[in-house]
């Protein structure tokens, strides 16, 4: 569990969720790619500008892709709503916070970034989301006559 | 190197003056903003004061016609908005300005200007909010603007609105303030001074910091709502179109109860100081103490439905918070525990701060119990607005936020002037404060348990009320003369100047190694910090041994430091090298700015488009200004 | 005067106790400020979902197809946010100027998208006074887009700055923080979209309660 933790918060951990370093003076990590293996590393190193600093040109256009491709899936999604019935709500919930974290993470540079920063903007997000859910379930469920 | 800055047409030249108004408006010295703040929130204190011996006057006999229903409200609503906004939180804004680059050892908060400009700002909201006073319809929503009270259905005129801009722009100035602190906290401290050897005070300061940048948004959040709603016909809270009412109050609460922490945990981190000081030990328990603090700060969240047990809520969520809201008040206690520890068998000198701080724990423990009390949605029930209510929060934030600040500017007066306030009127001063509140609020715990209802004008004769009342407003007078004598104190005080010495109580944290009143630059070297408490381990090196016991704990944080410090002479270069950051009149004309917006949404839309070029100059100005910042 | 003050210039050494850099550490701490504030005004929209009394009704007035549209402009301005950023501190101007400009466009554009929006709706009949669904949906999105406005021009400024060379690879984080602000701007829309509109959008009236004809 503590290693997990450690793995998770740690950017010197090396698992296969670890991104390359931003700190570009270091000398090269080694690189296991993304999901691990000689061969997607390679196109991963070549992905991430080298592998050397943070990610590069080609990384980012992917993570853009992505961002496309999920939001056409949750359009899609919608269309086929009545399908899902009830469902697609929370599917669709998961897919923003895909997008959500893909930007935070890429894009605002926290994955790559001073633990400080997810700390500070993560502290934030943890009491809204906390407290707003509160006061959604509250005024949901809360003055229900009881039983 | 190559430089290609923009640069900014200059209407006037960059400020150089020290002195005089313009020295003063363009200033970003932390120490001059907290002077400013000081005296703009002592001044709406005296306002406020006065507010509250009107109402006072009123309540003192029965059936009084002293005042009409009218002005009653208006008065209630700003003595408490005004007490809240303008008194406690500016208050303790003033100790964070002066104290905590001290206590950090820095020369400056992380963004001098940005600290400026939230005073101008808090300074224009609070002319804004009190404009009422002079345009003859002042708020009269109560404190916590309750919808639809504070609609425009039930609130024709500008009252509330006044109210509600003036909110929204003392947020802006809040959140700015809480960002520069938080920033400048983790970013700013001298060589060696990690986390855990903060003083208490820096801590709890903050603690605060990072409750108002998350709480104001959603101040702010209702406000505009509540501005939406009476400017622009929206129906956020607008029960004939669906909008709901008790939304206002859980968003409001949302916000209050953090601020009930905002508000109190400056002052608990005053009388940490003190305390230690005094008793001639260090805090019992710091760990303790901090952590406390953290949890407060976290917990705080999580209570906000205590103030909606009557609403209807439902029996599950009644029971959730009220189990949440006595949980808070464990690590409170905790708190108390080793502040009483603290003193325990310490070399206790009872001078005018340290009376005060005593009394801080121990109003601020009746305050709590009482507190404690409505945190059973029954017992709620029966106290929901009642003057035990009024008590309690009383006793809370005057026996509790204020008497911690008085602590606080007895204890630091010496540091933040060079010279002394009188003993022997301080002694009186505290005297009747506290016999005063006491005297004031305690009859009123019975008062409201018998039923004498919030927020009305007046009372019927036979109610049996009359005796408990006269004995609250003659206890209102005699803490308002408490109040005069300080203010004499500090004329005599001043007439008959007593220098103070650098460290005249034998402080134990860094502001008092630097001369008193610090010099600009606050610090002629940037001191290392080895130890908690450095400054007195330092001067009292036989204690080191009775406190770290494990040699390596030192040794640990020793070389580090030395090393660092190093590096910081390479940075700075020794004394010439010490480099402030430059006044800035940009900080004032953003403020002027941001007021020019309130102004146009209380009068006329037009008047927000001629706030654009003024608000716009500022930024670009600000923006483009060469800068000598402390980064 | 201004001449000297200004050839004086420089970015002092960075000498913070965590070796961060306090603006962005500032700015950072500013979003998380934002969080809440964005926060509230969705938690509103929530809590009064489904409230309203009198239509127009959310589903007679959102259009997803061209929501989409806008939705993608906002993500690629992300995108050309931080290829920007990357070629700024690479020292390539032109790429990096263009790459701003393109975050400017593609802004604008959302704004515009927007603006033809609230004109629709404002068309069909829907007004922040209409109802509950119109308060907290003009309400929220308004802010959001003031967001993008301060945003856009913010980057208008940065777009300057950088084809002047005033915007370099060494001052680089002044893009970066700007940058900052802008990705949230992003995140707060991909939250609104999914909320608002994709949620919502199937929120149709009651039963003889349509109001707009299509
Ligand atoms: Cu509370």
């Amino acid at each position: 569990m503590a290693s997990l933790w450690r793995k998770l918060t740690h950017h010197d951990g090396n698992g296969w969720w670890n991104l390359p370093h931003t700190a570009s003076n270091e000398p090269n990590p080694p690189h296991e790619g993304p999901i691990g293996g000689a061969w997607l590393g390679n196109i991963w190193r070549i992905m991430t500008y080298g592998g050397v600093s943070h990610a590069g040109p080609g990384f980012y256009w992917l993570v853009g892709l992505f961002l496309s491709i999920v939001t056409l899936i949750e359009v899609w999604l919608f269309d086929i709503g009545a399908v899902l019935g009830g469902w697609y709500i929370p599917l669709l919930l998961i897919l923003s916070l895909l997008k959500f974290i893909g930007v935070v993470a890429f894009f605002m540079h926290l994955r790559f970034d001073h633990r400080l920063f997810t700390y500070l903007f993560g502290a934030s997000m943890v009491v809204g989301i906390f407290i707003f859910t509160l006061l959604l379930l509250l005024l949901e469920f809360g003055n229900q006559p009881p039983n | 190197m190559t430089t290609n800055a923009l640069t900014f047409p200059r209407f006037f030249p960059r400020p150089q003056s020290e002195t005089g108004i313009w020295g003063w408006i363009g200033t970003v010295d932390h120490k001059r903003i907290g002077t400013l703040y000081g005296i703009t929130s002592f001044l709406w204190f005296l306002v406020a004061g006065v507010e509250a011996l009107l109402i006072r006057v009123q309540l003192a006999s029965a059936e009084n016609t002293f005042i009409g229903p009218e002005f009653y409200n208006q008065l209630f609503t700003m003595h408490g908005t005004t007490m809240v906004f303008l008194v406690i939180m500016p208050l303790s804004a003033a100790f964070f300005n002066w104290l905590i680059p001290l206590q950090i050892g820095a020369r400056d908060v992380a963004f001098p200007r940005l600290n400026a400009l939230s005073y101008w700002v808090f300074l224009f909201g609070s002319l804004i909010m009190n404009a009422g006073w002079i345009t003859g319809d002042a708020p009269n929503g109560g404190w916590f603007g309750y919808a639809p009270n504070s609609g425009v259905t039930f609130n024709p005129g500008l009252g509330m609105t006044y109210w509600v801009v003036g909110l929204n722009i003392l947020g802006v100035a809040s959140i700015a303030a809480g960002l520069n602190f938080i920033i400048t906290i983790i970013n700013m401290r001298a060589p060696g001074m990690s986390m855990f050897k903060m003083p208490v005070f820096t801590w709890m300061t903050l603690v605060t910091s990072v409750l108002l940048v998350l709480a104001m948004p959603i101040l702010a959040v209702a406000g505009i709502q509540l501005q939406t709603d009476r400017v622009y016909g929206t129906h956020f809270f607008n029960s004939l179109a669906g909008g709901d009412p008790v939304m206002w109050q859980h968003i409001f609460w949302l916000f209050g109860h953090p601020e009930v922490y905002i508000l109190i945990l400056p002052a608990m981190g005053i009388v940490s100081e003190v305390l230690p000081t005094f008793s001639r030990k260090p805090l019992f328990g710091y760990a303790f103490v901090v952590f406390a603090g953290i949890v407060i700060g976290f917990m705080g969240w999580f209570v906000w439905s205590h103030h909606m047990f009557t609403v209807g809520l439902g029996p599950a969520a009644n029971t959730a918070f009220a189990m949440s809201t006595m949980l808070i008040a464990v690590p409170t206690g905790v708190k108390i525990f080793n502040w009483i520890g603290t003193m325990w068998r310490g070399n206790i000198q009872l001078n005018t701060a340290m009376l005060f701080s005593i009394s801080f724990i121990a109003m601020f423990t009746i305050g709590g119990l009482s507190g404690v009390m409505h945190a059973s949605p029954p017992t709620d029930s029966q106290q929901q607005d009642t003057y035990f209510i009024v008590a309690h929060f009383h006793y809370v934030l005057v026996g509790g936020a204020l008497l911690g600040i008085f602590s606080g500017i007895y204890f630091w007066w010496p540091k933040f002037t060079g010279w002394f306030l009188n003993e022997k009127l301080g002694i009186a001063n505290w005297a009747l404060m506290l016999i005063g509140m006491n005297l004031q609020f305690g009859p009123q715990h019975w008062l409201g348990m018998d039923g004498m209802p919030r927020r009305i004008y007046t009372y019927a004769e036979n109610m049996g009320w009359e005796g408990s009342n006269l004995a609250a407003s003659i206890g209102g007078f005699i803490l308002g003369f408490g109040i005069l004598l300080f203010m004499i104190n500090i004329v005599y005080s001043r007439m008959n100047k007593k220098i103070a010495p650098a460290d005249p109580w034998d402080g134990r944290t860094l502001e008092w190694s630097t001369s008193s009143p610090p010099p600009v630059h606050d610090f002629d070297e940037i001191p290392v910090v080895v130890y908690r408490d450095d400054f007195w381990f330092k001067k009292h090196p036989e204690t080191i041994s009775e406190y770290y016991h494990n040699d390596h704990d030192v040794e640990d944080i020793a070389p580090s430091a030395t090393q660092t410090a190093e590096e910081h002479e390479d940075d700075h270069g020794g004394h010439e090298g010490i480099h402030l950051p430059d006044k800035s009149y940009y900080p004032f004309i953003l403020g002027v700015g941001i007021a020019i917006f309130g102004i146009g949404f209380l009068t006329n839309t037009y008047v927000i488009a001629a706030g654009v070029p003024i608000f716009l100059w500022g930024m670009l100005g600000w923006s483009m200004e060469p800068v000598n910042d402390p980064t | 005067m201004t001449q000297a003050a200004t050839t004086e210039h420089h970015t002092p050494v960075e000498h913070t106790t965590t070796g961060l850099n306090n603006r962005k550490l500032l700015m950072w701490a500013f979003l998380g400020s934002d969080v809440m504030f964005f926060g509230a005004f969705i938690a509103t929209y929530l809590v009064y979902r489904g409230k309203s009394l009198v239509g127009p009704y959310p589903s007679e007035v959102l259009n997803i197809p061209i929501t989409t549209v806008s939705t993608f402009v906002l993500l690629m301005s992300s995108l050309a946010m931080v290829l920007a950023l990357h070629y700024v501190k690479e020292g390539e101007k032109n790429k990096g100027t263009l790459w701003i400009l393109v975050v400017v466009v593609l802004g604008t554009i959302f704004m515009g998208f927007q603006f033809v929006e609230f004109r629709e709706f404002a068309h069909l009949g829907l007004t922040p006074r209409t109802n509950i669904f119109g308060t907290t949906f003009f309400i929220l999105t308004g802010i959001h887009g003031a967001h993008v406005t301060i945003g856009v021009i913010w980057m208008a400024f940065l777009a300057y700055s950088s084809n002047s060379g005033a915007l370099r690879s060494d001052n680089a984080l002044d893009l970066e923080i700007a940058g900052l602000y802008w990705h949230f701007v992003d995140i707060v829309w991909i939250v609104i979209f999914t909320v608002i509109y994709l949620i919502s959008a199937n929120d149709a009236p009651p039963p003889g309660m349509e109001s707009v004809i299509h």
